[in-house]
């Protein structure tokens, strides 16, 4: 018995991932105030910020934790929608193993929005430096949870369904 | 796996897998995207609705503006957001490029200005302190609503007030603009209701054009009668009536300012309308002087030294003021011998006129001229010993010699006087004329021939007869002194001598009293003093007499109570004689 609707869903949850990962980069995720001066930054920028500033590690995992990982599950979720719509034949075992991977990554995304947490409960020196959450924080969370709930709706035993066609009368190969 | 007739019919009976299918053809997962996409429309439609104008600012540097980063702001209030900074095409000016609200649509017209605010000293105020935290930001004033307008050119000083404050911009024409500048406070009564907000020269250059601003609701005590005057710096006059020092505050002294007022002595005038000009005063003495329209110049020459009149000085008729000396100058004329010095002069007419009447240029020649058949003349007067400065003076002189106005030429020309100083030292020389003619030798001879005779009545035979006779008194005066004091004197002598005597007598008494009598009468006094002692001791309660004559006393009084009782019985019982007392039982 395979998941009910599990292709129907999976699409629909990744289409609404995909027009939520737009405002979740357009907007500014945070607002930084210090001395006076109030600075917002998108996603791209603040890794453009924490690179010009030399913090290169902390660039490094917001770039991947935040850009890299939901960008490629939403990209592997459709491929393997499409795979499994098409009836693709190849490669099942590494559809599978893609599958798997998209499956544990998903959640470590949400380490960006715990960062700006934490930097919003710190950060609180009044008008010296204060850190506020941008609107795009919630579309953000919204994108993680969306394609988590997608990739756990995709039932990866449709991968296997896809038969050769069957010739009648004879042995199969 | 047991080979049969037909391999495939195993295959036939291997389950197939189900994919169940839902029974509706679309299933509710669907709404998540819909709501997402509807998100994200509101999101874009929000962000596409929410844009306001750009618009281009060009600054001459765009020191402190940064792009991105720069705000604009109005009231304080961030209205935008300065997106982009370049060089104009010709290098000559920075192109500011900005984003604004929605809400500024309605204040961006031709009269908007912006300036860039950055910490700032100016007059009196300190301002934009803030920038030095939070940068430098672009200050906006709306202008008044009008055609829409995206190009603006920035302003390099922000401007002294914005146009939505309430009140109302004046005009004020100045010789000068001595201590005044932007930002001078404008005052009324002291305290500080508006401020200089621009100044430039008149298109003629022969006048300063200062526009000032007060604020509501003081702006509605300027009315068309209203006089300004400049009160800033200081003030020294050295003038007509001494010198005088004047100033105000330390911030009038160190700014400048204007200071306003409707003078007392003037009736309301009415509201003022746009593009009146005032005249600023040099001081506050000067906006009590009557204003005139007209004004008459008048040439006078003057024979004497004419020290101490300078431009400026004043002109009075009866010690008011009707006008100025214009200028003073010299006219040699060494062939013919003639040396004299013009002034010129300018009165206002009006004063001159007869009251209650109308102003009339036409008739003014004919009045000066009665005027001067009765006597008006101009001279020159010390104003103050002081300063020694010097006026002109107006005034009708009966006594004064014909003259009337010479009106050929250019100025017409008014009779003159000698002044004051110099009728004095006329009068002086006068003197010293008439002191020259006075004969002092036929004086001086004169005089000693009366004392010689008064020395001769002094010598006189009667004089000495009379002081012989008083000789002669004086004598006698001292006869009878003399003899009085032959006689009389030794009587009072002798009288002196016998009262002398009795008091010496009257001292040996009191002294044969004091030596004998008075021992005598001490010693019975103490007889006395002993006696009445003795007597003391008889009559005191111890003594046995007392007692014997007590206890004798007491006797009696018992005996005499027996014989009382005994009488008494007697009388009730006469027969007791007889019978003896036991004769009732």
């Amino acid at each position: 018995m395979r998941k009910p609707l599990s292709i129907p869903r999976t699409w629909a949850l990744l289409i609404a991932a995909v027009i939520f990962y737009i405002p979740a980069n357009v907007l500014p995720i945070t607002t930084v105030t210090s001395f006076g001066s109030t600075q917002s930054d998108t996603i791209l920028s603040g890794v453009l910020y924490f690179i010009k500033t030399g913090m290169w590690p902390i660039a490094v995992i917001i770039f991947i934790a935040s850009v890299i990982v939901p960008l490629a599950k939403i990209l592997i979720l459709g491929f393997l929608l499409i795979s499994v719509q098409r009836r693709f034949l190849g490669h099942k075992r590494d559809r599978t193993l893609l599958y798997r991977i998209t499956e544990v990554i998903g959640r470590w995304s949400m380490v960006d929005i715990f960062v700006v947490t934490i930097l919003v409960a710190l950060v609180n020196l009044g008008s010296l430096a204060s850190v506020q959450v941008g609107p795009a924080a919630p579309f953000f969370a919204a994108v993680v949870v969306i394609t988590m709930a997608a990739s756990m709706q995709f039932d990866p035993r449709l991968i296997w369904d896809a038969e050769p066609p069957v010739r009648k009368g004879g042995a199969p190969r | 796996m047991e080979s049969d007739h037909t391999g495939h019919s195993e295959f036939d009976t291997l389950p197939e897998a189900v994919v169940k299918e839902g029974k509706i053809p679309i299933s509710i997962v669907w709404i998540v995207p819909l709501v997402a996409l509807v998100i994200g429309g509101w999101l874009v439609y929000r962000a596409w609705s929410e844009k306001g104008p750009v618009i281009t600012i060009s600054f001459k540097t765009a020191q402190g503006l940064e792009a991105g980063k720069t705000h604009i702001k109005y009231k304080d209030v961030t209205v935008g957001r300065v997106e982009k900074i370049e060089l104009s095409p010709d290098l000559s000016e920075v192109l500011v490029r900005a984003q604004l609200a929605k809400a500024t649509e309605t204040l961006l017209t031709q009269g908007t200005r912006f300036w860039v605010v950055r910490a700032r000293l100016s007059a009196g105020e300190i301002s934009g302190l803030g920038t030095l935290f939070s940068g430098a930001y672009i200050g906006m004033d709306p202008g008044p609503p009008g055609k829409a307008e995206r190009h603006f050119t920035g302003l390099e000083v922000p401007p002294v007030v914005t146009t939505d404050l309430p009140g109302a911009h004046f005009t004020l024409r100045a010789d000068r603009l001595s201590s005044l500048d932007v930002g001078s406070p404008v005052y009324y009564r002291q305290i500080k209701v508006g401020q200089v907000v621009g100044y430039h020269l008149e298109e003629s250059g022969k006048a300063v054009i200062v526009n000032i601003f007060i604020s509501a609701p003081h702006h509605r005590l300027v009315d068309t009668n209203t006089r300004f005057w400049n009160a800033g710096g200081l003030d020294v006059a050295l003038d007509v009536s001494g010198v005088r020092v004047k100033t105000k505050s330390i911030m009038a002294l160190l700014l400048g300012g204007i200071a306003f007022e409707t003078p007392t002595n003037l009736e309301p005038g009415k509201p003022v309308e746009a593009g009146h000009r005032f005249t600023l005063c040099a001081n506050r003495e000067e906006i009590y002087e009557k204003t005139y329209a007209h004004k008459f110049n008048w040439l006078l020459y003057f024979d004497g030294s004419v020290r101490g009149l300078s431009p400026g000085a004043p002109v009075e008729f009866r010690g008011i003021r009707v006008g100025k000396v214009l200028d003073v100058n010299l006219e040699l004329d060494p062939e013919n011998g003639i040396c004299r010095i013009p002034v010129l002069i300018e009165t206002t007419p009006e004063r001159f006129w007869p009251a209650h009447t109308e102003f009339d240029a036409s008739k003014q020649k004919a009045f000066m001229g009665a005027l001067v058949e009765k006597g008006l003349r101009a001279r020159l007067k010390t104003g103050s010993l002081i300063s020694g400065k010097r006026l002109v003076e107006l005034d009708l002189f009966p006594a004064a010699g014909m003259a009337a106005i010479d009106w050929s030429g250019r100025y017409p020309v008014l009779p003159t006087l000698p002044g004051p100083t110099e009728e004095i030292l006329d009068s002086l020389s006068r003197l010293l004329v008439k002191l020259e003619r006075v004969p002092i030798e036929d004086i001086s001879r004169e005089l000693k021939g009366t004392l010689q005779g008064a020395n001769r009545l002094v010598n006189a035979a009667a004089l000495h007869e009379s002081v012989v006779a008083f000789r002669e008194t004086l004598e006698e005066i001292r006869a009878l002194a003399d003899r009085l004091n032959r006689t009389a004197v030794p009587e009072f002598r002798a009288g002196m001598g016998q009262l002398t005597t009795a008091f010496k007598r009257l001292d040996t008494l009191v002294q044969n009293l004091n030596d004998s009598s008075i021992p005598a009468l001490s010693a019975l006094l103490q007889e006395a003093q002993g006696t009445l002692s003795d007597m003391d001791r008889f009559v005191s309660t111890e003594a046995s007499l007392y007692q014997e004559l007590k206890g004798a006393l007491s006797e009696i009084a018992g005996a005499a109570r027996a014989v009382r009782v005994m009488a008494d019985y007697l009388s009730r019982h006469p027969e007791a004689l007889i019978y003896g007392k036991g004769k009732e039982q």
